[in-house]
């Protein structure tokens, strides 16, 4: 029996691409962008690993755009499909709840790949100027931004099976998403040490400024956001259940 | 092929489905009839596999819908009560998609899709825009999507609900020409239109089945007390005093004469015998058989 996760996920890729909301992301997505680089190159002052280092990590339009995006990707996903009826049909066809999140997710995810994949224009412009960025610090830029939109696409799509309300998902995972960034950082800026201490290796910032940006992979960094990843997507399964017993 | 023993499904204090046993052999069509909210889909939910029971079993095709319930859902087609569709892909896309979802190779697809296409009428419409669609090809759709994978037993939750006259008599027909090789269960809230396909019926009141049996035993089994319709001719004063003194219970029948409620002990040949030896000329006796329709009405009113 073939699995239907592929015909899954590429009914998740055209929805996700014949919707217009879609291309409003992309919109917003863009123009916050080109002001992100256009800040970076003012912060950096001329120094390219600089320059590529608060473009992709150390910008606050930056980490904006990353908090804000996946929620607005996935809000509809799971909710929007509950309230038409969809769900009930995909549902009823021999599939198994996880593999409808896998194909949400991994859709979502892929619908991402191509907002972020224009950025790169950005580098290629840094290159034809004559300054070359260090392609290790590209590679796990970019590696660290699929990271952490992975981690906050799965917990938006977990909103998203808990409601049948675009706008509570999209709410309570953008808030989810402030909550997980700027804790760690307050904490940090507050000099707690106590809790500095318990809060640090959570911290996507500091992800970012120890590991991602330096072109330095760190694999405990890697498997806490694989981990985490995972165990979000798994109570999105069980989310996905719970439909049963209310 | 349907087996239901026992199931009960509460939402929190509302009990939807109320201890129903249900079983439909191979090749039967079942007409599941009960008023608006009566559990119609909540059971059919239950037995699709979207909906666990609070407590009872239930199995398609030999398959416990709640622990094998992957199996089970390979076997039957599901076409909901609304039909929701995706916006965005045309109506051949729609069900080549539900066609891999559902496990079926893509030599059987293409044949699977034309197929289907032409079964629900849909073959001018192939290559039109879901979103674009009125309700009763939508209805269609869902149809065409519920027989793609050739499934052994087929549940539709109102398959006539939001069609036209025309178009019930097309879905109709059609279900009918599938008894014998699938199994049905369809629910319905209008009975006589489904009399004509279902060789079974259950109906169900306020979550519980209040009869079930063929079309023709369940008239039989309610309608025992019997109704006549006598007329005769002359006047009419002498029909009545007539009925009075042989104690039946009587009313006038809107087109003359009048209509007896007879009861168990009452013997019908007697009674015509003592009409006519008291010399009235009766031209109607005229047993008045209740349609399923009134069996349904009366069983499911309040």
């Amino acid at each position: 029996m073939k699995r239907p996760l592929l015909p899954l996920f590429w009914r998740e890729i055209e929805s996700l691409f014949f919707s217009p909301l879609a291309y409003i992301v992309l919109f917003i997505f863009l123009v916050l962008n080109g002001f992100s680089f256009i800040l970076a190159l003012e912060t950096a002052g001329g120094v390219v690993s600089d320059t590529i280092a608060v473009f992709l990590g150390d910008g606050p339009l930056f980490w904006l755009s990353l908090m804000v995006v996946p929620p607005l990707i996935t809000m509809r996903l799971v909710a929007e499909e509950r309230r038409s009826g969809l769900l009930e049909i995909t549902l009823t066809a021999p599939v198994r709840d996880g593999e409808v999140v896998l194909a949400k997710f991994f859709g979502a995810l892929v619908f991402q790949g191509f907002l972020w994949a224009p950025t790169l224009i950005y580098i290629a412009i840094i290159r034809n100027y004559g300054a070359l960025p260090d392609p290790g610090q590209v590679v796990t830029s970019y590696l660290g931004i699929v990271c952490v939109t992975g981690l906050l696409t799965a917990i938006g799509l977990l909103y998203s099976t808990l409601t049948s309300n675009q706008i509570v998902a999209a709410v309570a995972s953008m808030t989810t998403n402030l909550i997980v960034l700027i804790v760690p950082a307050l904490a940090d800026a507050r000099q707690y040490t106590a809790l500095t201490k318990v809060l640090d290796p959570l911290s996507f910032f500091g992800h970012f400024s120890t590991s991602f940006n330096r072109g330095v992979l760190d694999s405990g960094i890697l498997a806490f956001y694989v981990a985490a990843t995972a165990g979000v997507l798994v109570l999105c399964t069980r989310s996905l259940e719970i439909r049963k017993w209310r | 092929m349907i087996e239901v023993e026992h199931l009960t499904r509460r939402y929190h204090d509302l009990v939807a489905v109320d201890d129903i046993s249900l079983s439909v052999k191979e090749g039967e069509v079942l007409g599941f009839l009960g008023p608006n909210g009566a559990g119609k889909s909540t059971t059919i939910k239950i037995l699709t596999g979207f909906l666990p029971a609070t407590s009872g079993l239930a199995s398609v095709a030999g398959f416990n819908v709640a622990t094998q319930s992957l199996q089970a859902r390979r076997c039957l087609g599901y076409l909901p009560e609304n039909v929701s569709l995706p916006p965005d892909a045309r109506v051949e896309e729609y069900l080549d998609y539900r066609g891999r979802l559902k496990g079926v190779t893509r030599s059987e697809r293409q044949h699977g899709i034309d197929r289907v296409l032409d079964q629900c009428g849909l073959v001018p419409m192939r290559r039109r825009i879901l979103s674009q669609l009125s309700r009763g090809y939508r209805q269609r759709v869902g149809l065409a999507d519920a027989l793609l994978a050739d499934p052994k037993v087929l549940f539709l939750d109102e398959p006539t609900g939001g069609l036209d006259p025309a178009q019930r008599q097309e879905v109709l027909t059609l279900i009918g020409s599938l008894a014998g090789e699938r199994t049905v269960m369809l629910s319905s809230h209008v009975l006589n239109e489904v009399e004509g396909v279902c060789t079974q019926v259950a109906i169900i009141k306020k979550g519980a089945i209040v009869a079930s049996g063929s079309p023709e035993e369940l008239e039989q089994s309610v309608g025992r007390m019997g109704e006549l319709h006598v007329q005769i001719k002359g006047s009419h004063e002498s029909l009545v005093t007539w009925a009075t003194s042989h104690s039946l219970n009587h009313r006038p029948h809107d087109r003359g004469g009048l209509v007896l409620t007879l009861s168990e002990q009452d013997n019908p040949e007697a009674l015509l015998r003592a009409l006519v030896e008291q010399g009235s000329a009766v031209v109607r006796w005229q047993p008045l058989s209740r349609s399923l329709q009134q069996i349904f009405l009366d069983l499911t009113r309040a």
